[in-house]
């Protein structure tokens, strides 16, 4: 039986049976680790580790034959909990004011880094105090609702920052984003074409991308309301409109940029901005070249029965 | 809350169910059974392989894979289960609850994925293949490098492994476990099944799907099946989602 229980203590306590067993090797020698966008930051898990050597810079981002910049390969954007590092998980705050950061898959090699609200300039959600009110309610009474727990797709920004990294893909007229968590998939058109319908409600939104020089730049409207920001309330409506920029900095770094509107809970839009660091794993523990592996979340999940009832799950208060 | 999540799923289902009718009605032409037009000739992608990529589904879905025509060899399009297998068929297709966990939105397992009735999108790299399937957000990765199977069994949809024999793209699928069905009728596979596939395009906007199916422990010999895939295609073409969710998971 190779269903194992992963342990993902992100935040919390997330506990999901998967087939995921072959552990990535990582290559001291295959990449360079990404720098941090600027500013202060968690994400330390795509520096390399404590003692490091310094690795020289990475060079220019590849080209696709189409000539647009070939960002192909395995990513790891940091496992982000709370999009808003500098407000806290209410009376807890993250350490020092930085996203948290999972120490065993910061080991691992996961997290590109970086991440914070640029603006506004006080790095918090510039939520309507009705809105803070009702994020605030969610974290200390409704945590069972937390999207990831019933094993939907991250939605977006959130799946720009799922641990256990992405794929991207890039064919004629698309870019593609297969993460393994979750096997979320995200399949961005880059032809700037209409959106759908607007009653019509997806997971993931509905992506519409175009090229502007080198940057990526992505129009995500659609989105379905149950899925958050990340996993501390920060929830949804259907006026959501969400607007990225994938910027290749270098072979090894996009900077990542999501532009938050929703005039019905923001007093004005946010940015958010982080790392997505390429992967510093080239082989699996048998030496097979570095591959997603299956992700079976509904197929052993044993989350939901841990969530105690003042957190809206079913488990009964422990006395 | 619990209502809300329920409810709202279940409405989800069935305006998926009806996108899905809608689009399988009007948007595909019914060219089922259609053959390879002899002067169509496979367009080449980025790096001179056959072009296969584009939105594809089933031209008529499998809910039983001896009832359509879709079993090539044997003759007879039956499936060669050893002594037994047809009453644990039979018995799995009366209690589809608990024997099809696809009821319970798991992954489907390969070839039922291909052919179950939800669009699938290819894209092709130079290193490897994705497919990524409507159904529950599932996708396969098929790598061309020349890579062994992982050392891993029990996996859900298989490890695919492939390359390109002339026009077609050709894969190797192991390393399955043995709770997928291969169909709604109850006809299953144990964990020894082993799948090679065939993707042909036959012409703009027709795709022939072809597998072999062999598993010892289960069948007497190995056996053909051939499903025609249809392309959706023009401006608004694009793979949706049926975020399935169990309506009895969690409660």
């Amino acid at each position: 039986m190779y269903t194992r229980t992963k342990n993902l203590l992100i935040g919390f306590a997330l506990v999901l049976g998967t087939t995921v067993a072959l552990i990535p090797a990582i290559s001291a020698q295959e990449g360079a680790p990404p720098a941090p966008a600027e500013g202060r930051g968690g994400g330390r898990g795509g520096r390399g580790g404590r003692g490091a050597a310094p690795q020289p810079p990475a060079g220019p981002m590849p080209r696709l034959p189409d000539g647009h910049p070939d960002m192909q390969g395995f990513w790891n954007p940091p496992a982000i909990t709370d999009i808003e590092p500098a407000q806290g998980r209410g009376a807890a705050p993250a350490r020092g004011g930085a996203a948290p950061v999972n120490p065993a898959l910061a080991a691992a090699g996961f997290g590109g880094g970086g991440i914070r609200i640029i603006d506004p300039p006080d790095g918090k959600i510039p939520y309507k105090p009705e809105a803070r009110a009702k994020q605030q309610d969610i974290l200390q009474h409704h945590m069972a609702d937390e999207p990831e727990l019933h094993c939907y797709q991250s939605g977006v920004p959130h799946s720009e920052s799922n641990q256990f990294g992405v794929q991207i893909i890039q064919t004629p007229g698309y870019f593609v984003q297969l993460s393994e968590f979750m096997h979320t998939v995200r399949i961005i058109p880059t032809d700037n074409r209409p959106h759908i319908d607007p009653k019509i409600r997806l997971f993931q939104g509905d992506p519409v991308g175009h090229w502007e020089g080198d940057t990526l730049v992505v129009d995500t409207t659609n989105q379905d309301t149950r899925t958050w920001f990340d996993t501390s309330g920060n929830f949804k409506t259907e006026a959501l409109h969400v607007t990225e920029k994938f910027i290749p900095r270098d072979a090894n770094t996009i900077v990542y940029e999501a532009t938050i509107t929703d005039p019905t809970i923001y007093t004005q839009p946010w940015t958010a901005r982080w790392n997505i660091a390429r992967s510093r794993q080239t082989t699996m523990s048998d030496g097979h070249p570095y591959e997603q592996m299956e992700f079976g979340c509904i197929e052993g999940n044993e989350d939901l029965q841990h969530y105690t009832q003042d957190k809206g799950g079913k488990a009964p208060l422990k006395r | 809350m619990k209502d809300r999540i329920s409810g709202r799923a279940g409405s989800r289902l069935a305006v998926f169910s009806g996108i899905a009718a809608l689009c399988a009605a009007t948007l595909f032409a019914p060219v089922y059974g259609q053959q390879k037009d002899a002067k169509f000739t496979v367009a080449k992608g980025w790096y001179n392989e056959p072009d296969l990529q584009g939105i594809w589904m089933p031209a008529k879905p499998v809910d039983n894979l001896e009832k359509g025509g879709f079993i090539k060899d044997p003759a007879n399009g039956k499936i060669p289960y050893k002594a037994g297998g047809q009453a644990k068929r039979n018995e799995n297709a009366k209690n589809p609850k608990t024997a099809d966990l696809v009821n319970r939105c798991y992954m489907p397992g390969v070839p039922r994925l291909m052919y179950m009735g939800y669009p699938f999108q290819i894209f092709e790299t130079e290193k490897y293949v994705a497919i990524a399937s409507e159904y529950a957000h599932v996708y396969r990765m098929i790598y061309l490098d020349g890579s062994p199977h992982l050392d891993f069994p029990d996996l859900w949809d298989g490890d695919s492994r492939g390359h390109w024999d002339g026009d077609s793209l050709a894969t190797d699928v192991t390393n399955f476990n043995d709770k997928t069905l291969l169909d709604k009728a109850g006809n299953y596979h144990s964990n020894q099944l082993h799948v090679t596939e065939k993707f042909t395009r036959t012409g703009t906007n027709s795709l022939l799907y072809e597998a072999t199916i062999s598993d010892p422990m289960t069948f007497t010999k190995d056996w053909k099946i051939a499903v025609p895939m249809i392309q959706k295609t023009g401006p608004t073409a694009r793979l949706m989602e049926y975020e399935c969710q169990d309506l009895a998971f969690g409660q």
